[in-house]
């Protein structure tokens, strides 16, 4: 296992990721390890360890967690959530670590790709002609027709759009 | 009882047999579906960890146009649920939140009011329409059926948020399915994650979570009963991608309960199914 470093940086970022909503409880977190124990995607990916991400959370080890796919790979069940005797919610750590690494631009291509989507087609994916001919089939109306301008409106004020445009 | 039916990306693109499903059965206990005019995708559950006010604010989108309508909304997608619900709780209690996302809301001519709630169709049938009820309209009681649940996560977790049910040993969903003379069977890792979410970015991961309930499943039941979009597909795909012979039908609850109301197989979509469901049919006692 690498050496964790704590400097300025590490402080700095650490208490950042503390003032995300959902992340308030990180320095609770006494490393008992029941997250990573009921995690499903730890029981098969040896580098995904819940109890380590929050460890290397509480000491600001953005480069460690910003590394490979990592803070992709989580499923986002809840899991963790439910079974941390301290409310930490890896779950909830991840999330923050998410947006972190996102305003960095960094952000895996798939949920670029559906983030992407929604201003085009209203939906993740497109939804048109040929599907509502497949519904008419089995007696369906089509499917509403999103407002894309309202939700252009929405992407870009909140500056989203740019941030996935951009890359 | 009438409702704003928010069907979700996946189905309305997807899946027209669990939709198909979805309003026969509620036509047929009468319960009433209203189409809901210019809403979109939920928002995912992947964009509140990105940015938080984008979350709120799609998803407020929808929740706006549905009390425009003054109805209470129904999700038969799991995922829509959960980010429905959270955004819906949020907003009602939060006011530097709801400040900040009516401001966005404001341009586009809405305003985010409070006055309704989000229910699952699981939900709507237990608390609004009532077991006693449901169990009274099963017409064609199954006979000598064993299913298995599958209540995925975002029905139930993160729970202070959902408030449905238990977290960690539901029943809502197996009292639902009881009513119409199927048998619910326990069976061990019941309330594991389908492994859906990260399909596109460790394909491989999604397979053996999914494959792993499949195999687990088979040894119990006859069949899977999912309530999410995602979940189905998840264990559809595994099955049609990694098996040989793919042989445990996945079955969308309305399917199965529309049966038991005398629905036929063309009425809840059954040959949409990959995974040949048609054993379903031949199921009744009587
Ligand atoms: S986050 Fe919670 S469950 Fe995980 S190691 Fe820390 S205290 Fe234990
Ligand atoms: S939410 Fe993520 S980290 Fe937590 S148990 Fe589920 S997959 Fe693992």
């Amino acid at each position: 296992m690498t050496e964790i470093i704590v400097n300025s940086e590490s402080r700095v970022f650490r208490d950042s990721l503390l003032k995300n909503h959902g992340a308030e409880r990180l320095m609770l977190c006494y490393q008992c390890g029941s997250c990573t124990n009921d995690c499903p995607v730890a029981r098969r990916i040896q580098e995904f360890r819940p109890r380590n991400i929050a460890r290397l959370a509480m000491y600001g080890q953005k480069e460690r967690l910003f590394s490979k796919d990592l803070l992709w790979l989580c499923a986002g069940c809840y899991t963790c959530y439910e079974r941390c005797p301290q409310q930490v919610h890896v779950s909830e750590i991840i999330s923050a670590l998410r947006q972190a690494a996102f305003l960095e631009g960094k952000i895996h291509v798939t949920i670029k790709n559906i983030v992407s989507s929604l201003p085009l087609h209203g939906y993740i994916m497109e939804i048109g002609e040929f599907e509502n001919e497949l519904r008419q089939d089995d007696g369906l109306p089509p499917a509403p027709e999103p407002s894309l301008s309202e939700i252009s409106t929405i992407m870009t004020r909140t500056g989203i759009l740019a941030r996935v445009g951009g890359g | 009882m009438k409702y704003a039916f928010f069907v979700g990306c996946t189905t309305l693109g997807r899946l027209p047999g669990y939709e198909k499903a979805t309003r026969k059965l509620c036509e047929r206990l009468g319960v009433e579906l209203i189409d809901m005019l210019g809403s979109s995708c939920c928002g995912t559950t992947y964009m509140e960890s990105l940015d938080e006010v984008t979350a709120l604010s799609l998803a407020a989108r929808n929740i706006c146009i549905a009390e425009e309508m003054g109805l209470n909304i129904l999700t038969i997608c799991n995922g829509c649920t959960e980010t429905l619900t959270k955004a819906n709780a949020t907003l009602k209690q939060d006011q530097k939140q709801l400040d900040e996302v009516n401001k966005i809301l404001k341009e586009i001519g809405r305003e985010f009011r409070g006055t309704i709630e989000v229910k699952h169709l699981i939900r709507a049938l237990k608390e609004d329409y009532g077991l006693d009820k449901l169990e009274k309209a099963v017409t064609n009681p199954y006979k000598n059926l064993r299913v298995a649940t599958h209540y995925g996560c975002h029905l139930l977790r993160p729970s202070d948020v959902m408030r449905f049910d238990d977290p960690n040993t539901p029943t809502s969903m197996d009292n639902i399915i009881e009513a119409t003379g199927a048998i619910s069977v326990p069976y061990p890792e019941k309330m594991e994650c389908c492994g859906g979410p990260i399909m596109g970015i460790r394909e491989d991961v999604t397979w053996s979570i999914g494959l792993d309930k499949i195999n687990t499943v088979k040894k119990h039941a006859e069949t899977l009963i999912t309530s999410c979009p995602f979940c189905y597909l998840t264990y559809e795909r595994a099955q049609l991608m990694k098996e040989n012979k793919p042989d445990l039908p996945i079955i969308h609850l309305p399917q199965l309960l529309g049966i038991s109301l005398g629905l036929s197989g063309e009425d809840v979509g059954l040959s949409h199914n990959k995974i040949d469901s048609e054993f379903l049919k031949t199921k009744q006692g009587a």
